[in-house]
């Protein structure tokens, strides 16, 4: 029993302890809300393996943006992660429409050939603490709270990356809200899309716009590989929990504040990197949504039959 | 001028390509407004790529589709499109009611909330073809005849002036076929103008008041009666032009 | 005060992970202060005598021939991002190999992430087949779950006391350094493992993969063969971890197989020049991070393949984009000389035949076009032997004085009605067989004219039992007009 009370209040015995791991929690909440709002739009429109090329391939826009101008400010950051998204999208395109490549390959050869450039560009510039290639690969949230503080006129508003993917994460929750039935409607059903006039390719581009920018936001946070669990895990598992879309895009609030929570616990129990911790958790919350989730569980019978007569 | 009320669809000498291997050659087809059109043909034989052409899903290669007299795809608003139940993601997180109401979203605009009388209306919609009950229901736990029925409501919401229904008949059971024959007629004799995609030869010639007999050519067109002959249908089930669409695959593969 | 312990060792271990990334890039760069500059560098590599560079070359030729060859099957059943999941999803099973044997063993490792990549595999077909989850998702979800355990259990194993495993980057980005010689059976057994299975399982890999279905109706166990396919393709990732990483190994995977692709469509031939490039990059890699001291081996590989991709993709002498572009250049212009040809008989055919050479500005009125134009289309009509050009004669007075007579060669005559044969036979084709309206056939015959071989035209004389007539009603130029050159009009065979 003390043990489990130990893993409970672990990260949270003083007050400088608490300040710190609460810094975290708030980014990793903010980081896991903003991929899962933008992961749920993603996953209905079978695009999951397209989010994870595009995180990949939008590393040497990143890394050129860094090394063009010297800090990790997003703005740069974002327009450069912009520009390689878009070579890595259009060259996924142009190769699955006008060579014999089948897209699956031509998506594969894009995004490593792009992720490959960014790390021999990465190294090209050695001995750099900030942005190296263990924070590409899995972030390091851990150093979230040694950012530079905010400061408005004379008023310390802060953690400045807090801030910034705050900023981020209140794009995407309103651009959700106010795009949600355009993003719907092009999900479910093209043809619907286009009867209703509503300019499908825009929506296609925004949502890879907004991708971008959520993948640059959590990039330092949780790395490229690691955001793809932040947009799949939310959505898969709410999918077994509702089965309309409004409460699994509202889920994932709830899901974000217990993923990080459960991220801090774990790592700090186990001394496990936090970034991955957060994904483990999502990953173990995931299995009992899908085993007794009550729309469409493994284990549910009343979902057994469903199943057995759609197949 | 002359005609104050433009026709719904002219396709003219329209050409379309799947993979480098012509699906459509050279269609042309004036389609009046208020005719209930039934688009018979073989398996492969264009029939809903002919649709999801003018829909714009599928690219052509040559000639071009009016609609409403606009050649560009502008009055693409105006068309109710049923796909084919195999297209559609059943397991997509939207009940039978969310589905329905996005057909009111042209009304509404994308951004402004849903209204009351929308919701009345799609109700209403959703009343007609029998599925008030089923209203809350995910759309993947509907049996196959609801679930045409649920799109053919969503149809119904849109208000639209001319519907392109690819296979509404497949799949579905006896009571549903008998609900959408009925809708269709009706839909009809409110001046609206239909082209179901259809492959059951038994039933065409009753369902419908024009056939269109496709073949990768457009074999014939015409009142039912007039169409639905021994000869014309030998013709457009009697295998393919295999010249024309050997040649007309070198031909796109010139391009 | 145990915060303040839990702080330090935290922050601790965040600078030793840094210090360690930033260490590992230094020794991934083959360190050898001797070499003094490039030139010296290369011929080191290329004297080939230092025993730890002969494994190194051995050992990246060998994994860039594995991956190939996997390559080659991944790519041409679609599976290309099947194989990057996999590649993540053997990540764990090298910590649980390390923690079970208690020892770098190459061995255990390696048991224990085929053994972990298979399980993957395993759960995305199981929530493919019992859940509405869709591939996609289900792909990524074990790609990064599965990647997410591997990076907690490796990084703790760093962190254990002695040092624990080698590097945690090592199986993230590869490396060549860390390569030994007792890592070398592993990579060899894999190739013989792949050569085998590809010599006897020939025929049972491409009845299964090309239709399924079939391939269970004759009694092939199907199933069988994919979970060992996957299980052979989880070996090969893993065997090739060492150098490539983890991060990267489905780019040497898909790139090579889709460079062959590019080239050719059989499966033999791609299995070889796949393993051909994979082993090329892979030694051209190689070479370059040695070279430079300076890159990590595994992302200049894939550069590598990269760069090799994009010149096939380029200039490969048949599907190449630069020699495609100049094909379609040259069938532009010979369009447009058929077409020139095609017009003078026209003029020639509005004489009723009765002269033989007409003057530009017939031509210029017939394919409406401008002088300049029309001027460039005759002279490469006259370069090319379909036509002369000789002064104008006295004998026809209403012709413009500066203009000269243009008259077609035997073969250019043969052109002429070629097109014109080919033009008109289309026309009644589609009239008579597909029944298009006679006025909608000219625009399709215009383009079908240029591209129907001489066979397609003896099937359309035999299915229109050689007609002279086009439903224009003009005269179809037959094989004797050909042969019997300009001077007998088709008009006099006819009549």
């Amino acid at each position: 029993m003390s043990f489990f009370w130990e893993i409970l209040q672990g990260p949270w015995e003083t007050p400088s302890q608490v300040s710190w791991n609460l810094q975290i929690m708030i980014m990793g909440s903010l980081v896991c809300l903003s991929c899962g709002l933008v992961g749920t739009f993603v996953v209905i429109r079978r695009m999951a393996l397209l989010g994870d090329a595009i995180s990949h391939g939008i590393l040497p826009g990143i890394v050129l943006a860094y090394l063009f101008t010297g800090s990790l400010s997003p703005g740069p950051m974002w327009i450069g992660a912009c520009l390689a998204g878009l070579g890595c999208g259009v060259s996924i395109e142009w190769l699955s429409t006008r060579t014999p490549l089948r897209e699956d390959a031509a998506m594969g050869l894009t995004f490593t050939s792009f992720f490959a450039l960014g790390i021999v560009l990465l190294s090209l510039q050695a001995g750099n603490v900030h942005l190296d290639p263990a924070c590409v690969l899995y972030g390091d949230i851990g150093l979230i709270p040694l950012e530079k503080e905010l400061k408005l006129w004379n008023y310390t508003l802060g953690n400045q990356s807090i801030w910034s993917t705050g900023l981020v994460c209140l794009t995407t929750v309103i651009s959700s809200f106010v795009l949600y039935r355009l993003l719907l409607v092009t999900s479910f059903d093209l043809s619907l899309a286009k009867s209703l006039g509503m300019p499908v390719l825009c929506v296609q581009y925004g949502l890879m716009l907004l991708l971008a920018l959520v993948i640059v936001a959590s990039f330092e946070s949780v790395g490229v590989i690691l955001v793809l669990a932040m947009m799949i895990l939310p959505s898969v598992s709410s999918a077994f929990l509702f089965d309309r879309l409004p409460p699994i895009l509202i889920s994932c609030v709830p899901w974000s504040i217990l993923y990080s929570i459960g991220g801090i616990h774990l790592a700090h129990w186990t001394d496990f990197p936090i970034s991955a911790s957060m994904a483990l958790v999502g990953s173990i919350l995931f299995i009992p949504c899908c085993l007794f989730g009550p729309k469409g569980g493994v284990l549910r019978k009343s979902n057994m039959q469903t199943g057995q007569r759609i197949s | 001028m002359t005609n104050p009320i433009p026709i719904p669809l002219e396709i003219h000498d329209l050409t379309v390509a799947y993979e480098h291997k012509p699906v459509l050659y050279g269609i042309d087809l004036k389609v009046e407004q208020g005719s209930l059109v039934g688009i018979i043909g073989p398996n492969g034989a264009g029939k809903s790529t002919l649709i999801k052409t003018v829909m714009g899903m599928i690219k052509q290669e040559d000639g071009y589709i009016k609609i409403f007299g606009n050649k560009n795809h502008k009055a693409i608003t105006r068309i109710g499109y049923v796909p084919q139940r195999e297209s559609v993601d059943w397991d997509f997180p939207v009940t039978a009611m969310d589905v329905v109401l996005m057909g009111r979203f042209g009304h509404t605009g994308w951004f402004r909330r849903i209204n009351k009388r929308d919701r009345t209306f799609a109700s209403a919609c959703l009343e007609q073809m029998n599925l008030l009950p089923y209203a809350d229901r995910q759309i993947g736990n509907l049996s196959g005849g609801q679930q045409q029925r649920v799109f053919l409501a969503r149809a119904l919401a849109q208000q639209s002036d001319l519907y392109l229904m690819d296979e509404p008949f497949e799949g579905v059971d006896a009571v549903t076929e008998k609900t959408i024959v009925a809708l269709l007629k009706q839909l009809r004799d409110q001046g609206k103008t239909l082209m179901v995609v259809h492959h059951d030869l038994s039933t065409a010639k009753e369902y419908f008041d024009q056939l269109a007999l496709l073949n990768m050519r457009l074999v014939a067109y015409g009142n039912t009666n007039e169409v639905f002959t021994n000869e014309l249908l030998q013709r457009t089930y009697g295998g393919k032009l295999t010249v024309l669409s050997e040649v007309g695959s070198r031909k796109v593969n010139s391009h | 005060m145990s915060w303040v312990c839990q702080f330090y060792k935290f922050k601790y271990l965040l600078l030793i992970l840094v210090g360690w990334s930033a260490h590992q890039l230094q020794a991934d760069q083959i360190i050898d202060a001797s070499a003094k500059d490039w030139m010296d560098r290369a011929l080191r590599f290329w004297s080939f005598d230092e025993p730890s560079l002969q494994v190194i070359v051995v050992g990246v030729l060998l994994v860039g021939t594995n991956c190939g060859l996997m390559g080659g099957y991944i790519v041409t059943r679609r599976l290309s991002m099947f194989g990057d999941t996999l590649s993540h999803a053997v990540l764990p099973g090298i910590a649980v190999g390390y923690i079970i044997s208690q020892s770098r063993n190459q061995w255990g490792l390696m048991l224990g992430a085929t053994l972990s990549g298979f399980i993957g595999v395993a759960i995305i077909s199981l929530l493919k087949k019992y859940t509405k989850i869709k591939a996609d998702s289900a792909m990524g979800l074990i790609l990064a779950s599965f990647y997410a355990l591997g990076i907690c259990l490796l990084s703790h194993l760093q962190q254990a006391p002695g040092g624990g495993i080698a590097n945690l980057e090592n199986y993230l980005f590869g490396s060549l350094v860390g390569l030994s010689q007792s890592d070398l059976p592993a990579i060899i057994a894999c190739l013989c493992l792949i050569v085998l299975t590809f010599i006897l399982l020939k025929k049972e890999l491409l009845v299964s993969g090309f239709d399924p279905s079939f391939a269970r109706s004759i009694g092939l166990p199907v199933d069988i063969i994919q979970f060992f396919l996957w299980a052979l393709l989880a070996f090969c990732i893993v065997s090739s971890l060492q150098i490539i990483g983890v991060v990267l190994v489905s780019a040497l995977l898909i790139i090579p197989a889709a460079t062959s692709w590019l080239l050719t469509h059989r499966m033999s031939h791609l299995l070889i020049l796949s393993a051909v490039i994979g082993s090329l990059s892979a030694l051209m890699g190689c070479f370059f991070s040695f070279l430079t001291n300076h890159l990590p081996a595994g992302p200049t590989i894939i550069l590598c393949s990269t760069f090799i991709f994009l010149m096939v993709l380029f200039c490969s002498p048949y599907r190449g984009i630069i020699p495609a572009w100049a094909r379609s250049r040259k069938r532009a212009q010979r369009i447009r000389l058929e077409n020139t040809l095609k017009a003078s008989y026209q003029v020639l055919e509005e004489f009723g035949f009765g002269q033989e050479s007409f003057t530009q500005s017939h031509l210029a009125r017939r394919r409406g076009k401008s002088d300049g134009e029309i001027e460039q289309e005759v002279y490469a009509m006259i370069r090319q032997g379909f036509a002369t050009r000789t002064a104008k004669t006295q004998d026809q007075p209403n012709e413009l004085p500066s203009e000269n007579m243009i008259s077609l060669t035997p073969s250019g005559w043969e052109v002429a009605c070629r097109m014109i044969r080919n033009h008109r036979l289309w026309e009644l084709y589609l009239t008579n067989e597909a029944s298009y309206a006679p006025d909608h056939v000219h625009d399709d015959a215009e383009k079908i004219e240029h591209i129907i071989g001489e066979k397609t035209v003896r099937q359309l004389e035999r299915i229109l039992e050689n007609p002279r007539m086009d439903p224009h009603g003009k005269p179809i130029p037959g094989r004797d007009d050909i042969d019997r050159g300009w001077a007998s009009s088709p008009s006099s065979s006819i009549q």
